[in-house]
């Protein structure tokens, strides 16, 4: 329980500060309106929630380390899944990455969020199968 | 208790030892698929890509195979004319069935309506075309009406708009092509009156003129006669009409194919590098662990193990970690080529066309087997040398 609290936590980690590094705000690129302004596009905008996401990951990654009792591995296996969750579909499905097929955004931080949040739902179910058959630790 | 169970226990047992092992195997068997993937997913794009072209022979002007293999491959721009006159010269050839020419109109630079940076505008002749219409029989059921475009895989209609605008012309896009992983996929395909019709507007409206002449065009696709050979027909449009270039479809890209073939060799060179590396590690981990268990193996013997089943618990040992690792690592590899194709592809500049599942599977198996071989020739001495021990001498030791 402990290894995959320590991998559930460098994901978490990787969620959280890969993204930061890949949108086209980072390389440069905005949209400009007509009055001039410039707003970031919405992979800037995934980056920001998946630090919301990867941080709340981190923290369940964290407890999974500390925790001994059963029940509290059972229900940090289950956040992690839906966290796990939400880290694919911010990109693919709530949020969404720009088209451009050479933006670093859709090239490399989509595909990279879906193989994370997709290593983090498989840690957490390893951890909830360990939790519902494994014996409770003594305190 | 059998010998699947020892080999199960003596693995939780010396956790260290399989751990190094497992890595070791999984990045091998991650290395040869990844590396085979890669190699595998840019022939099979350039396959797709040439069986899209649909043309026995491609004629281009004298000079312009490069950049025709550089547009077609990787969606570079390129300018290539020729008169439309050299069509009846090139039809008149004989074994030549059928001729279409192509015009390559130009290149729209961060089109909105297109995901690749650069889009290619293609003009094709529905009377004579051979190689746009089958697919538009098969997905629409009819030819391309005029304002009406097919695209690539990578044109798509902007978010809440109702055309494609190009050069202020707007185009209603029916349709698109497969997914080729070559320039194909940001290629938008309309017939001669619509591109006229773009010209016209863009005297007015654009920002810049299209100039149109319907006198030029870039290509010819050519058929050639069922029974004919190809080939000759080819060098025969080289002889018979001057200033032109034919190149046979199976020889396009060659200099590319080459490049592939060093590529190869070079990982096929690494690999067995690895590999042979990786035999002597294992090697000599397990030799290690052979003088480690020398006591432990004795008493299973005393206990009344055979030295067969001694054998096989220590081959079920290695097998059922190689079995685990190399999976894990082909998963690992195969999924991070799957969602990554796309960097792969524009880091790289390589065509890029994820495999068949039937050649994906098998480069799998060869994964296995490869690591399978790996393991079981460095742990097959110790392994036989730990079962044939005596077990009083080893004991007394």
């Amino acid at each position: 329980m402990k290894i995959l609290g320590v991998i559930l936590l460098l994901l978490a980690l990787t969620i959280t500060i890969l993204p930061q590094y890949n949108t086209c705000a980072h390389e440069g690129k905005f949209i400009t309106l007509a009055n001039g302004k410039t707003i970031e596009m919405k992979c800037s905008w995934t980056a920001r929630a998946e630090i919301a996401v990867g941080s709340t990951l981190a923290v369940v990654g964290l407890m999974m380390i500390l925790s001994r009792r059963k029940e509290s591995g059972i229900f940090l296996a289950i956040l992690g899944i839906v966290l796990g969750v939400f880290v694919i579909l911010l990109p693919t499905e709530m949020i969404g990455v720009c088209t451009r097929m050479a933006a670093s955004c859709k090239t490399l931080m989509k595909p990279a969020l879906i193989g994370l949040g997709s290593g983090a739902i498989a840690v957490s179910v390893t951890a909830l199968l360990l939790a519902v058959t494994g014996k409770e630790k003594e305190a | 208790m059998n010998s699947i169970r020892l080999a199960l226990k003596n693995i939780k047992g010396t956790s260290f030892r399989s751990l190094v092992i497992f890595l070791c195997v999984m990045g091998v068997a991650g290395f040869f698929l990844s590396t085979t993937l890669i190699l595998r997913g840019t022939e099979h794009s350039l396959n797709v890509g040439l069986e899209r072209l649909g043309a026995d022979i491609i004629v281009v002007p004298e000079g312009a195979d490069t950049k025709l293999e550089s547009a077609l491959l990787m969606g570079k721009p390129t300018e290539i004319w020729m008169p439309r006159g050299i069509m009846e010269q090139v039809a008149a050839v004989p074994g030549v069935e059928k001729v279409s020419p192509q015009v390559f109109l130009s290149t729209l630079l961060g089109a909105h309506c297109c995901s690749a940076s650069e889009m290619f505008l293609v003009v094709f002749d529905p009377e004579t075309d051979f190689t746009i219409r089958p697919f538009l029989e098969e997905e629409l059921g009819r030819g391309l009406g005029r304002g009406e475009v097919i695209g690539g895989r990578y044109v798509f209609l902007p978010p809440g708009d109702k055309y494609i605008y190009v050069y202020a012309h707007p185009l209603t896009l029916v349709g698109n092509l497969e997914k080729t992983g070559t320039g194909l996929d940001q290629t938008m395909f309309f017939t001669v009156e619509t591109a006229q019709d773009i010209a016209l507007t863009s005297q007015t409206k654009a920002v810049e003129v299209l100039n149109f002449d319907s006198n030029l065009i870039s290509a010819i696709m050519v058929k050639t006669a069922p029974g004919t050979d190809p080939h000759e027909v080819a060098f025969d449009i080289r002889m018979d009409v001057a200033g032109v270039e034919s190149i046979e479809t199976p020889l396009l890209f060659g200099q590319y194919r080459n490049q592939l073939t060093g590529m190869l060799w070079g990982f096929l060179v690494a690999l067995g590098i690895g590999w042979g590396l990786s035999v002597a590690l294992i090697g000599l981990v397990f030799s290690m662990a052979a003088n480690e268990r020398r006591r432990e193996i004795s008493v299973l013997r005393a206990l009344g193990a055979t030295r067969s089943f001694v054998f096989r618990s220590l081959l079920a040992e290695v097998g059922l970690l190689t079995l685990g690792a190399s999976l894990l690592g082909i998963l690992v590899a195969a999924v991070a080529i799957y969602l990554l194709s796309d960097f792969i592809s524009t880091s790289m500049e390589i065509p890029f066309l994820f495999p068949s599942w039937g050649s994906f599977l098998i480069l799998c198996a060869i994964g296995i087997a490869l690591a399978l071989g790996m393991v079981i020739l460095a742990a097959l001495f110790p392994a036989l040398r730990m079962s044939r021990q005596e077990p009083a001498l080893a004991m007394r030791e």
